[in-house]
């Protein structure tokens, strides 16, 4: 089975995390923010896989669970936290919420 | 799993059976007193079995986690910090009409995943220790509904300590691509392959990003005013101090003062952290947001006992850091006093005349404020004073040059508050009751904070003595 080189996988892997990167940084709207960190967050992930095929050990796949479990339980918190800027701005823009300075 | 590996656990296990044994109370009876009790009772039960584990370090338990001198200190270290932010809580809490006891859950979980971190030795753990102590931030920086702002720091947290999650988990990723293995090992960097030296960048960013060092701090301003007041304490203190202390156990034994590329990189984010925090403080009008910037410029300080590394690197590293966590505490268990969940002293204006309403409240507040700008006789001048010798010795003069002026910039904006103390109140304020009878665990806490911030000032060896102990053994 021809295998697929480790560059080719780490390079997709920093091409889906600069993506992420991009979206964090220009969308406005809450839930495409918390979309962008999952795709960086899979991109991760992703390169985990690879590094764990590169030397035959499940250690990267093990990782990979990992983040999945742990990017549920931050989404869930963020999932709230969306749920009352709903709730108090009526809007799912984060500029609404700029009271503090900075 | 043999008894002595458990016997080592033993702090951890008592934190996390403490937080079942919170989650099960409120599930059965739901009182603010009993599970802020239970809370901290559980917090001292694991304090002690510190010394029931002396005997057993150092100890490597699985592959996971090690428990060693350096270990146990800095586990006490968060024990008792968090053990302070449950006293200082609870006051601040009690008037909230809302449901108030989840949040000292969040507590012990952030506390559980301090020191996770504090004694991981691979990857996983630390990755596992790193987000059980942020997601609960997220949530504790968003508790109590009734301020908008509390949504907006929450948010502005989220988002930028996931993002900061993602960037180190893409360099851990890269350098085990690397490696091949995911335990903590010297990082070699004599002939770094591309991957190697990016994923050390990316491991960096995160962790700069989490201790809100320069320039990846912008988000410390905004969550320390937005947070409650006890809970931007339990950020300043606790989720620093743990990731700082992993960044010791992650480069071990190597001396960074002798791989240029590492030192370049740390050494310009002590620069600019010290900078921006000591600059930047100097135009604020916030309380709240002074304290935020003097501690990045703090950070930066300590980021100077990094760069020395080897053991003066990390006794001058955790000598500092526990100045700095009682300094901190006191500083934010006064603000904390003043506050309550519903409205927060933090305009500078709020603490006009503190000491004509408050004398013993104002004359702590100055302590902390004195040990933070590091002027005698209080502890935080034997640590800037240590710090600043460890740098001599490996001739880093760059960052002490910017540490010395710095330190004269913090003066400033430090003796502001203190002056404002002085001034008289602006109109209606009435005078603020501090005594023990109102709340006497706050009362006493911050008093005997205070006291040792004055008695390790003058004699400072005791602790000194400790920190070579604890990391003589097996550190």
């Amino acid at each position: 089975m021809a295998s697929v080189p480790i560059e080719h996988a780490l390079i997709l892997a920093g091409v889906l995390f600069i993506l992420g990167l991009t979206g964090v940084i220009v969308r406005r709207n809450i839930f495409f923010i918390l979309l962008s960190i999952e795709i960086m967050l899979n991109a991760a992930g992703l390169a985990f896989v690879a590094a764990g095929a590169r030397w035959g050990a499940a250690d990267g796949q093990v990782m990979f669970i990992f983040i999945l479990t742990m990017a549920a339980a931050e989404v869930s918190v963020g999932l709230a936290l969306v749920l009352r800027l709903v709730g108090r701005f009526r809007t799912l823009d984060v500029d609404a919420a700029s009271q503090l300075r900075g | 799993m043999s008894a002595p590996d458990l016997i080592a656990l033993l702090p951890l296990l008592i934190v996390a059976a403490t937080t079942l044994a919170a989650m099960l109370l409120i599930a059965f009876y739901r009182h603010h007193q009993a599970t802020a009790g239970v809370t901290v009772a559980g917090l001292l039960l694991a304090l002690a079995s510190l010394s029931l584990t002396t005997p057993h370090i150092p100890r490597v338990v699985t592959p996971l986690l090690v428990v060693d001198g350096y270990a146990l200190f800095f586990l006490g270290l968060v024990l008792a910090t968090t053990a302070v932010v449950t006293a200082l809580s609870y006051r601040y809490l009690e008037p909230a009409a809302e449901n108030v006891e989840e949040y000292y859950l969040l507590l012990l979980m952030g506390a559980l995943g301090g020191g996770v971190l504090i004694s991981a030795r691979h990857f996983v753990s630390f990755f596992l220790g790193l987000e059980l102590l942020s997601v609960s931030l997220y949530t504790l920086v968003a508790y109590t509904r009734s301020q908008s702002h509390r949504i907006e720091a929450g948010l502005k947290y989220l988002i930028l300590a996931g993002t900061a999650s993602a960037f180190l988990l893409f360099g851990l990723a890269l350098v085990y691509a690397e490696q091949g293995h995911l335990v903590f090992e010297d990082v070699v960097l004599s002939d770094p392959s591309l991957f190697l030296l990016s994923g050390m960048g990316l491991l960096i960013v995160g962790v700069a990003f989490k201790l809100a060092l320069a320039p990846f701090h912008l988000w410390t301003p905004d969550v320390y005013q937005g947070a409650p007041a006890p809970v931007t304490a339990f950020v300043a203190t606790v989720s620093k101090g743990a990731v700082f202390a992993l960044l010791f156990r992650f480069f071990g034994g190597v001396r960074i003062a002798e791989q240029p590329a590492l030192l370049a990189a740390f050494g310009a984010i002590a620069i600019l952290s010290m900078l921006a925090g000591n600059l930047l403080a100097l135009v604020q009008d916030n309380v709240k947001r002074i304290l935020a910037y003097s501690s990045i410029a703090h950070l930066g300080y300590l980021t100077i006992a990094f760069l020395v590394g080897g053991e003066l690197g990390q006794t001058a590293a955790a000598f500092y850091l526990a100045i700095y966590f009682v300094t901190t505490l006191t500083a934010f268990g006064v603000v904390t006093w003043l506050s309550t969940a519903e409205e927060e002293a933090e305009a500078l204006d709020d603490y006009r005349g503190l000491f004509r309403r408050s004398p013993h409240l104002a004359g702590i507040f100055t302590v902390a404020l004195l040990s933070l700008a590091g002027i005698p006789p209080t502890a935080g001048l034997i640590s800037k004073v240590y710090v600043a010798l460890a740098g001599v010795s490996v001739s880093l003069w760059a960052p002490l040059l910017v540490l010395v002026a710095g330190s004269v910039a913090g003066v400033f904006y430090y003796m502001r508050i203190v002056i404002t103390m002085w001034r008289d109140p602006a109109g209606d304020e009435q005078a603020v009751s501090f005594s023990a009878g109102h709340a006497p665990a706050g009362y006493l806490i911050l008093n005997g904070l205070t006291l040792a911030l004055l008695a390790l000032g003058v004699y400072p060896f005791f602790l000194i003595q400790i920190i070579e102990r604890a990391l003589g053994a097996g550190g």
